[in-house]
């Protein structure tokens, strides 16, 4: 450890006898938060600089983290967190600039469409205004670029383009040398996200080609097929990225394997985690919650957190889909379904995502 | 106390739980306002009483230092640490908000408060034998503990243990009398006994040894103000826990009678045997809400600040079902409690002969 690791961590345990608590720096965050809501410590604040209005339902919000936020890799997510009635909520979304923008002037951005029924992402569209502060997290994912300069396909659907935005605006950056398609399936004209960010960067990246498709544009849907493909110059030795809803992703995998494009240079990220069917794992079980002293049945696909939740308790949680870790939870004995892989859980002490964790049998959590 | 059968038992179950769900169906920003309110002037407080208790010197700066810093503790244990220990605001999602993790400016480590108090005393309230806060194994609160020669000095013990409340607090999962009867072993206690040493260590490390030696030339003004301010925030939460079960009227009961009981009965146990006391808003305040002791033995994880209102509707629940709402002024309530210790200090025979150690009314 250097000389300053080590005060710093001689400070951290004075802090923590001093405020009782593992976090000392925000003992004071209340307090800071009225002078500077940037001062706060418990979390990495976010100013909203500018709100863009991409779509009728789509807005793209510039922020500037505080300086100690660590950065992210293009095509990368972030979990942000806001207070939304009282209750602090997390979501995920995918940051849409460059990683050039934020060294080069302190600054991301977010493009969040509003989802029917959505409690986060309407509550962003109605809320927020210049000056709000969000809390942001690290950022995570491994939907990344090819190191060298490969041939590359994006096939994106609706608000599915933001992490490509960053990836063509990082290669646009770098002066990315090889050929690149783009597939942008969109329901109408009037859906296109950051139409004149993208066509700004067609010019910017000469080998990029851009093919934007209405689905919806005519009475019959037409949606991604095999032409649209087979028009892409050099598809097998292409690297391909998939974003998108899961019905594009499907149909996307099944070309793309008849195109004879193989599964490893295949890449995806999905809007909302895919749920494995547990059907056939025999789901369900007595839960009991050993600190509260609580006994629940549960039946069918139900995961902790909802079991919980249902039951009166309040768990810590974040992302509802396997991300955050924030729900994390010491499990003492029984066996649990993880939903996102569909693999059994020992039956042993260990840790457990209670929002993606499904009882097979009775379980024990220390909550 | 009151017999009810098991129809009226879960009818009164009935009406406490619609109260119930009608205030989590409200909880949201208002309340996540409140407690966030409460907790700014907390560390306002805590910091005028640190920033001032140097220049102590100067008498009146020394009374203002010890006062804001006593206020600031007992804000910080009663209205924030033990309702948000309680899972209060759990809902709010909020990790330092939350009651696994929680940790109080007292001896006693959150993680023992919650075995002793959230378990012990809220599950078994006034359960003779298996409540262990029913006066605190120290001291004889009723008729079902056979008296004994020590009891009559038992005022003494009563004294000590409000001077020196958050040690008191902090060693009753050392269970004392148990290790004494040797029901238990001494090497049971040990991660206990580790525990208790390190909150302990932490706290007295804090206000006795480094904010007096950060201010050395001063050092014995900062050290007595801070043990004044401890002091201050020791009798006040002793006397406010006092009066939540210890008043005249407030019941105790079996082991027998609470076997494999309902909900209901639960319900009728927690409105007999707790006791409120009134006064104005600081007053609720600073007894974070304990003073609505029976609508927080009802409902211990709603935010305390709603008891107020929830207050109302308990008082038609109990008028409908007969059932007494012991409340009275806070002098009043503490007068009896002064009372029953000093009435179970004697012989049950001798007790007998003095009316005005039985009768419900303060000495």
């Amino acid at each position: 450890m250097s000389a300053k690791q080590i005060q710093n961590s001689r400070l951290h345990w004075l802090g923590r006898q001093l405020f009782n608590r593992e976090d000392p720096a925000a003992y004071l965050d209340l307090l800071l938060e009225r002078i500077n809501p940037m001062w706060v410590q418990g979390y990495t604040p976010a100013r909203v600089e500018q709100i863009i209005q991409e779509t009728a339902d789509t807005r793209t919000f510039v922020l500037k983290p505080s300086r100690r936020w660590s950065g992210f890799q293009a095509g990368q997510h972030v979990n942000i967190g806001t207070d939304v009635n009282g209750v602090r909520q997390h979501r995920t979304f995918s940051l849409s600039s460059s990683p050039e923008l934020w060294q080069q002037q302190g600054l991301i951005t977010l493009t969040i469409k509003r989802l029917p029924g959505g409690l986060v992402t309407n509550w962003l569209h109605d809320h927020l205004e210049t000056g709000s502060v969000l809390g942001l997290g690290d950022a995570f994912g491994d939907f990344l670029l090819p190191e060298s300069g490969q041939p590359l396909l994006f096939i994106a659907g609706g608000s599915g383009i933001t992490p490509i935005l960053s990836q063509l605006e990082t290669m646009a950056a770098r002066d990315y040398l090889a050929p690149v398609t783009l597939l942008y399936y969109v329901r109408t004209q009037a859906d296109i996200i950051a139409r004149d960010r993208l066509e700004a960067l067609a010019s910017r990246l000469p080998d990029l080609t851009l093919n934007i498709i209405a689905t919806h544009a005519q009475e019959q849907p037409r949606y991604l097929n095999g032409q649209d493909l087979e028009a892409v110059p050099e598809i097998q030795s292409r690297q391909v990225y998939l974003c998108g809803p899961g019905g594009l992703m499907d149909l996307a995998g099944t070309l793309l394997s008849s195109q004879g494009v193989t599964e490893d240079r295949i890449h995806c990220t999905f809007f909302s985690a895919p749920v494995v069917d547990t059907a056939n794992l025999n789901p369900g079980g007595l839960v009991h919650f050993d600190r509260s002293h609580l006994d629940v049945d549960s039946e069918g696909n139900a995961n902790l957190l909802d079991i919980a939740e249902a039951a009166g308790l309040n768990p810590k949680h974040g992302c509802r889909m396997g991300i955050c870790h924030q729900c994390s939870c010491r499990k003492s004995s029984g066996t649990v379904i993880n939903t996102l892989t569909g693999k059994v859980s020992g039956p042993g002490e260990e840790t457990v995502q209670l929002c993606i964790s499904v009882p097979r049998g009775p379980v024990t959590l220390d909550i | 106390m009151k017999k009810m059968n098991e129809a009226q038992l879960a009818e009164l179950e009935q009406d406490l739980n619609a109260i119930r769900d009608d205030v989590l169906a409200d909880l949201g920003e208002r309340d996540a306002l409140y407690i966030r309110r409460v907790i700014r002037l907390h560390r306002s407080l805590e910091i005028a009483g640190r920033v001032m208790m140097p220049f102590g010197f100067i008498p009146p700066v020394f009374v203002a230092a010890t006062a804001a810093l006593g206020l600031s503790k007992i804000i910080e244990n009663m209205e924030i640490g033990h309702n948000v220990m309680h899972g209060q605001y759990d809902w709010m999602n909020d990790p330092s908000l939350h009651s696994l993790t929680y940790e109080w400016d007292t001896v006693c480590s959150g993680d023992s408060w919650r075995r002793t108090h959230n378990y012990e005393h809220h599950t078994y309230t006034n359960i003779i034998g298996k409540d262990r806060d029913y006066g605190y194994a120290v001291l004889r609160l009723s008729e079902d503990e056979k008296w004994r020669p020590t009891h009559a000095l038992q005022f003494i013990n009563y004294v000590l243990l409000s001077v020196f409340f958050q040690w008191g607090v902090g060693l009753h999962e050392l269970e004392a009398e148990r290790l004494h009867s040797r029901e238990i072993r001494l090497r049971d206690k040990i991660p206990f006994i580790k525990e208790f040493l390190r909150k302990g260590g932490r706290q007295a490390f804090k206000d006795y040894v480094f904010f007096p030696l950060i201010t050395f030339p001063v050092a014995p003004i900062v050290l007595a103000g801070n043990v004044c301010a401890n002091l201050m925030r020791n009798l006040w939460s002793s006397t406010v826990i006092f009066c939540g079960h210890f008043t005249q009227d407030a019941e105790t009961f079996s082991e027998q009678e609470c076997e494999g009981e309902s909900k209901g009965h639960w319900y009728l146990r927690q409105m007999t045997g707790s006791s409120n006391f009134s006064g104005g808003k600081l007053v609720h305040l600073l007894s974070g809400h304990l003073s609505y002791q029976i609508e927080h033995h009802v409902f211990p994880d709603l935010p305390a600040h709603r008891y107020p209102e929830i207050s109302e509707r308990v008082q038609e629940v109990c008028r409908k079902h007969d059932l007494p709402y012991n409340t009275g002024s806070f002098s009043h309530q503490y007068g009896t409690v002064l009372k029953r210790i000093l009435a179970y200090s004697l012989p049950d025979a001798m007790r007998r002969k003095l009316p005005q150690l039985t009768s419900g009314q303060p000495i």
